[in-house]
């Protein structure tokens, strides 16, 4: 697709902004999401603030990407690959949004936990953590070379996620059990899990949204999922409480 | 090609059956074995480049070729069960049934009433009543007649080229064809006679098949059930509109509609 020019220049100049923009927005994301791992993992409480502060910026880029879009469908009356491109753009700018929403939900959070002494194990977590991101890093690959396998690859590999956030939820209510001092501690933790979890399927949702536009053809409507949290689901109903 | 559209499917009925055509003007080979199928009572629409064979396809469906000395055509093309290329076929019964419209208005100079009429007294032997409702029927339905009922009898050329071109389609629905041949029909046009032809056609192909060239490709994107892409004379892709235009399957088509083309 990008290998041929337009005719019309300004049309090419204007999907080549595009294209960069969303390079740029998903790296600031990406960085945010690392920041967000490293405030957990770490207590690098610098990392948490750097997280959050990025925001506002993802934010700007986010309604950037979007008035283009709109420009180019309003303007160009793109047609085929352009006109998948530009609508995949459109909506992977908002899923790159909530991701950057969760990474510095993820870091607030973690400057609030007063971890109890060597009772809970964070390496569940810190995989999970790793898996998402590099998921999110091949989702975002996938963006900038246009590359189907790759957003099929992360497709493929959100059921890991979801099976490592099964596991992490069982384990942290198992140290809930054990002690209630965990309580506090645990319920931040099981919230960070299930935030990484949505990254992760932000993550996939862009992949599909990549394929679409590559190839003008859906991946099939059901993913492959991992294993639901049993009949431990509680976290999926309880309201998250607002961090900022 | 490949899947078809429901729209499409949906009109298993082929009104016209283009097989392996090859048409020459002189020594020039200008279609090269096309095969394509016209559902009926469908709009199809062709596209593709200046020169491409998009208008000469749609001169061979009521032999205007014949008119021009050096060009001819092989192949079939197969409508209501006979092959319009052939030799003894009557000229003015085929082209009272597959009627065409042109890029600019062309009213004959003589009155609204008569362009109407002109045409069908050559087929028909009506009274002045019957006559008067078959000229108000067509005109309603083109969305003129509320426009021009006050003066019938005023010449033609005193409408505006918008109605001029609605004038032009109800002069060739008047015969009552079953195909409407449309070549590049709003391109003289401003846009907002353009959208009521493009209403009109919508309306029109609940009775007739609409084969229609045109350069605009938005225009083939809203008005055709089926699009077909042309590239120096030779089919190169067709398909269910929906599908040529979000998701062509040749890459040269895909390189034609998005604006790559060299």
């Amino acid at each position: 697709m990008a290998d041929r020019s337009h005719i019309v220049k300004s049309y090419e100049q204007e999907l080549g902004q595009l294209r960069s923009m969303m390079a740029q927005m998903g790296g600031i994301v990406e960085n945010q999401v690392a920041l967000a791992l490293s405030a957990i993992a770490d207590r690098n409480e610098e990392a948490a603030d750097a997280a959050a502060r990025q925001d506002p910026e993802v934010d700007q880029l986010e309604r950037e990407v979007e008035g283009l879009a709109i420009r180019l469908l309003a303007l160009r009356s793109p047609m085929a690959g352009d006109l998948r491109e530009i609508v995949a753009a459109l909506k992977i700018t908002g899923d790159l949004e909530r991701i950057g929403d969760y990474a510095s939900s993820i870091a607030r959070r973690s400057l609030r936990i007063r971890m109890p002494e060597n009772q809970i194990s964070l390496s569940g977590l810190r995989s999970m953590g790793r898996l998402v991101q590099e998921n999110l890093r091949r989702s975002i690959d996938a963006i900038t070379q246009q590359d189907s396998n790759r957003a099929m690859e992360v497709w493929h590999s959100d059921r890991a996620v979801d099976e490592y956030y099964t596991a992490l939820f069982r384990e942290l209510v198992t140290y809930m059990m054990e002690d209630a001092r965990n309580i506090r501690a645990c319920t931040e933790l099981l919230f960070i899990a299930k935030n990484l979890e949505r990254i992760g399927d932000h993550a996939t949702n862009i992949a599909e949204r990549v394929f679409y536009a590559v190839t003008g053809e859906n991946l099939p409507s059901l993913r492959p999922r991992g294993a639901p949290a049993s009949a431990l689901t509680v976290a999926e109903t309880v309201q998250e409480p607002d961090v900022r | 090609m490949t899947e078809t559209d429901p729209q499409v499917a949906k009109s298993p009925e082929v009104a016209l059956a283009v097989r392996n055509l090859n048409f020459y003007y002189g020594e020039n080979h200008a279609l090269h074995d096309i095969s394509i199928d016209f559902p009926a009572r469908r709009v199809t629409a062709m596209i593709g480049p200046s020169g491409c064979g998009k208008s000469t396809l749609l001169r061979v469906f009521n032999r205007m070729y014949d008119l021009y000395p050096g060009q001819r055509a092989t192949g079939e093309v197969i409508f209501d069960g006979r092959n319009v290329l052939e030799r003894d076929l009557d000229l003015n019964i085929l082209r009272a049934r597959v009627g065409m419209v042109f890029q600019k208005p062309t009213p004959f100079p003589m009155s609204i009433y008569d362009n109407i009429a002109f045409g069908v007294r050559l087929h028909e032997k009506l009274n002045k009543a019957d006559m008067d409702a078959r000229v108000q029927d067509v005109l309603t339905r083109v969305a003129l007649w509320n426009e021009v009922r006050d003066r019938l009898n005023a010449p033609a050329s005193g409408l505006s080229g918008g109605q001029q071109q609605r004038l032009c389609i109800a002069r060739s629905i008047a015969t009552r064809p079953e195909v409407l041949l449309l070549d590049e029909p709003t391109s003289a046009l401003d846009p907002i006679s353009t959208a009521r032809i493009e209403e009109l056609l919508d309306e029109l192909k609940e009775e007739f098949t609409i084969a229609i060239v045109t350069h605009n490709m938005q225009q083939a994107a809203r008005c055709a059930d089926q699009v077909a892409f042309f590239y120096m004379g030779r089919l190169i892709e067709v398909d269910s509109a929906d599908r040529m235009f979000t998701n062509p399957k040749q890459q040269q088509t895909q390189d034609y509609i998005t604006g790559r083309f060299g």
